[in-house]
């Protein structure tokens, strides 16, 4: 293989890692968008990662999605705080999905039940 | 001993213990007040993350503000090692794919998106990383240790004298991991040397101006400018720790996310 050719396979590969701090991104789809319309079952604030798990209703019972966020002090800086999501709290998120079809995905951004967006930052 | 006599000597022991405390020498106090005040919280400049935890604009934009994933000046001999390596693509791709990072060695420190707070004093200054790492910088006027009595370690020795409001940074005796997170083939020999001149170029704004040698792997130093911004939102350091709620096990060479 020419050293062109290996440096742009190289740089192929990460462009698909998203940018993030902690750990590749490669497992998210940041080509693809969904949105997940539910009732907070959890608001994780730890670290490495905070998470919101989400239950999302279907024919067949509600489905728990797990949202990857950044760490609690990057949520800080984007204007979340730990009382920020409640067990019960209805919200829209949208996420970029795993790639393997676990259910959950990177935050992208979220809006509560008032249609108003969460944070200052997404 | 009645209660009278008790308080009069516990008093006692009070006033000698007021005497013996060690106030700072007047020496100390005008050194103090002759180093810049570069209190507050400061993060590296290429990694302006948001909530979700990536700088917007993805990776294209995250390399395109890094130092250190750059391609080292390498003389033949290591060059031909480095492009030997990238041959390997499905070596890097599995490391790109599978990646952690929860502490880092030097300079990569300098280069990280974890917050820092740098705190002066006449006899070292001390920058404390938000993933609880902490590198000494030491001017006091002390020399590096003899070799015979220094080893590698991850953020090397480093000991510093100020010009000015400049603080010039000697560091050796790093371990020669790779350079740095996404640049897992860029590596440097255990004889590196790297000086560091660090000054307040305003209120909201440090800048490191780095400078990489190594003879044994590189044709000529290895120069950069690394810029540091405050973050005037935060008010305190919240600890960063890998392990408090770890969700994202490797299975089967691939990163998933695991359920609560």
């Amino acid at each position: 293989m020419s050293r062109c050719r290996v440096l742009i396979s190289v740089a192929a590969l990460l462009f698909t890692l998203q940018g993030l701090a902690h750990h590749s991104g490669a497992m998210f789809d940041d080509k693809m968008s969904t949105t997940l319309t539910g009732t907070v079952k959890a608001f994780q604030w730890t670290n490495p990662h905070c998470w919101i798990q989400v239950l999302v209703p279907g024919q067949e019972g509600p489905t728990e999605w797990s949202v990857e966020m950044g760490s609690p002090s990057q949520l800080f800086r984007g204007g979340w705080k730990p009382g920020t999501l409640e067990a019960g709290d209805k919200i829209t998120v949208v996420i970029h999905p795993m790639r393997d079809g676990t259910k959950g995905g990177l935050f992208v951004s979220a809006v509560g039940a008032d249609g108003k967006p969460i944070g200052t930052s997404t | 001993m009645n209660r009278g006599r008790l308080s009069a000597t516990l008093l006692a022991l009070l006033c000698v213990s007021i005497v013996r405390a060690d106030p700072n020498s007047a020496a100390r106090v005008r050194t103090f007040a002759s180093l810049p005040d570069w209190t507050g919280i400061w993060q590296s400049a290429a990694w302006p993350t948001d909530v979700s935890g990536r700088v917007p604009g993805g990776e294209e934009k995250l390399r395109s503000g890094l130092q250190l994933i750059r391609h080292p000046p390498y003389n033949a001999e290591w060059e031909a090692n480095f492009q030997a390596g990238m041959q390997n693509t499905a070596a890097l791709a599995a490391r790109s794919a599978t990646f952690k990072v929860c502490s880092r060695g030097f300079p990569a420190i300098m280069e990280a998106p974890w917050l820092f707070q740098i705190v002066v004093l006449p006899e070292e200054t001390v920058l404390i990383f938000e993933n609880q790492q902490v590198r000494h910088v030491y001017t006091d006027g002390r020399r590096h240790p003899p070799k015979k009595d220094l080893w590698p370690t991850r953020l090397g020795d480093s000991i510093g004298h100020w010009e000015g409001d400049t603080l010039i940074v000697d560091t050796i005796a790093r371990t020669s991991e790779p350079i740095a997170p996404r640049a897992w083939l860029s590596v440097l020999s255990d004889g590196a040397h790297v000086t560091e001149r660090l000054r307040m170029v305003n209120r909201n704004e440090i800048e490191d101006q780095l400078t990489i040698e190594d003879p044994v792997a590189l044709a000529q130093p290895w120069r950069m400018a690394l810029e540091f911004k405050r973050v005037a939102e935060m008010n305190r350091m919240y600890p960063f720790d890998c392990k408090e709620n770890e969700r994202n096990p490797v299975i089967d060479g691939k990163m998933t996310i695991a359920t609560p």
